[in-house]
């Protein structure tokens, strides 16, 4: 296989996205194509260059086969709907219910996201997992808020150990994520500015006193549909098939939640609050795929696609 | 002028599933078939022939299955389903309306005196 086709291929798998013993079946037809047809053209006495120009020629672009191998699997289940809104569901529920001040269903909740987020990244890390995983980045922010409370001298001592180490796990996180696809950064960062947004609107001063938890009380059927919103941007994020269409959805719901947080806040917001939140939800939808850009430039060598998978040979 | 694209863009399904009614077949055989058995008509990107197997396999209407050819090379050969072959009947009956339909408006029958 010459280099224009290894590149070719390559281009293909970066852009259909596929991962797993899939793309290397894909792959592995496309190839197996390539040299069927680079054969024949070789056969019939043109050169070598003049074949691989082509062959190349009528393969079709990179993109376009990319993206309809990407087209033809990205749309996901009702099953994988209801698994991926579920963790959404399931937050709007306990503060449209009021039942966050429950520890026990609060701690119970958060054990099934931690399990849950378990099962699905050591079993392929399907598309649900990653709204499931946002969730697990709040216990990580909320013990970071704790520390801030501890008595002076506790607080000195335990912040420049945790913070590093929660960053660096953040990170780990977000790096393997993207490295499957950027946009499933951006999916698992999406609750991220909300909860940022609902904080500050009940804790102007960053600080958790009696009257946060009253203004919590307050403001939960809001911060409830604010979930329920994300739950409904998600199932349509499952269901529609062209990419374009997701970072589209994505973008909007993050903005149009944003706002209603900012609305519903009573002018406990101020502009300047609102501008910082919008610049936190871009560099949601930003950082994923420059770090996924950084990623590629940093793979030196251009893999050839593995071999054909045997489990399904006669 | 309708696009020999955009007409092969709606009846590909179709196309596919016949072909592999008749026999399984890998990738490269189907557009050497189909380019052989339309004379030429239907020439596409032949990349773009994979989503469009793939998109039939996710559906069920065909099963992929490697086999190795005597040459010890291997390939993915395309089975039509159960389900596919339903798809095809029903698919058929309503091209042949269709083809019917069209074909009284091109060539009217000569009104009876």
């Amino acid at each position: 296989m010459t280099s224009e086709f290894i590149q070719y291929l390559e281009s293909i798998r970066y852009r259909a996205k596929l991962g797993g013993p899939r793309e290397n079946e894909v792959l592995s037809e496309l190839e197996t194509h390539i040299e069927d047809r680079l054969q024949e053209l070789t056969d019939s006495g043109i050169s070598e260059e003049e074949a691989i120009r082509t062959c190349l020629g009528q393969m079709g672009s990179p993109k376009l086969v990319a993206r309809q191998i990407y087209e033809a699997y990205s749309q996901g289940s009702w099953k994988q709907v209801l698994l991926a809104s579920m963790p959404h569901l399931l937050f709007g529920g306990l503060f449209a219910l009021n039942w966050w001040q429950h520890i026990g269903w609060l701690s119970a909740l958060l054990l099934l996201v931690l399990a849950t987020t378990v099962y699905g990244w050591w079993h392929g890390k399907p598309t649900w997992v990653f709204s499931w995983l946002g969730y697990c980045l709040l216990p990580v922010l909320a013990v970071g808020l704790i520390l801030l409370y501890l008595p002076r001298g506790w607080s000195f001592l335990a912040i420049p150990i945790y913070v590093p180490l929660a960053l660096w796990w953040l990170f780990r996180v977000i790096i393997q994520t993207t490295r499957k696809d950027w946009l499933f950064s951006s999916l698992m960062l999406l609750p991220m500015p909300i909860f940022i947004g609902w904080f500050l609107a009940i804790s102007p001063g960053a600080k958790l006193t009696e009257t946060s938890l009253q203004r919590a009380y307050y403001f939960a059927p809001w911060i409830g549909l604010s979930f329920v919103t994300l739950a409904a941007t998600i199932a349509a994020f499952i269901r529609v098939r062209q990419r374009w269409l997701r970072v589209g959805l994505l973008a909007t719901s993050g903005l149009l939640t944003l706002t209603l947080v900012v609305y519903y806040a009573f002018g406990r917001l101020n502009t300047l609050t609102f501008l910082g939140l919008i610049l936190v939800m871009w560099g949601v939808f930003l950082l994923p795929p420059l770090l996924e850009r950084q990623l590629r430039n940093s793979r030196k060598v251009l893999p050839k696609p593995e071999a054909i998978p045997t489990s399904g040979c006669e | 002028m309708i696009p020999r694209r955009d007409l092969l863009k709606g009846s590909s399904n179709s196309l596919l599933l016949c072909l592999l009614e008749q026999q399984p077949m890998y990738g490269y055989q189907i557009v050497k078939e189909l380019e052989v058995r339309s004379q030429g008509y239907f020439k596409f990107k032949e990349g773009t022939l994979y989503p469009a197997l793939h998109r039939l396999e996710k559906s069920g209407l065909i099963l992929g299955k490697w086999q190795m050819l005597p040459n010890g090379r291997q390939r993915r050969y395309y089975h039509i389903t159960a389900r596919g072959q339903d798809k095809l009947a029903m698919e058929k009956t309503q091209w042949q309306d269709f083809l019917a339909a069209i074909k009284l408006i091109l060539q009217p029958e000569p009104a009876s005196p």
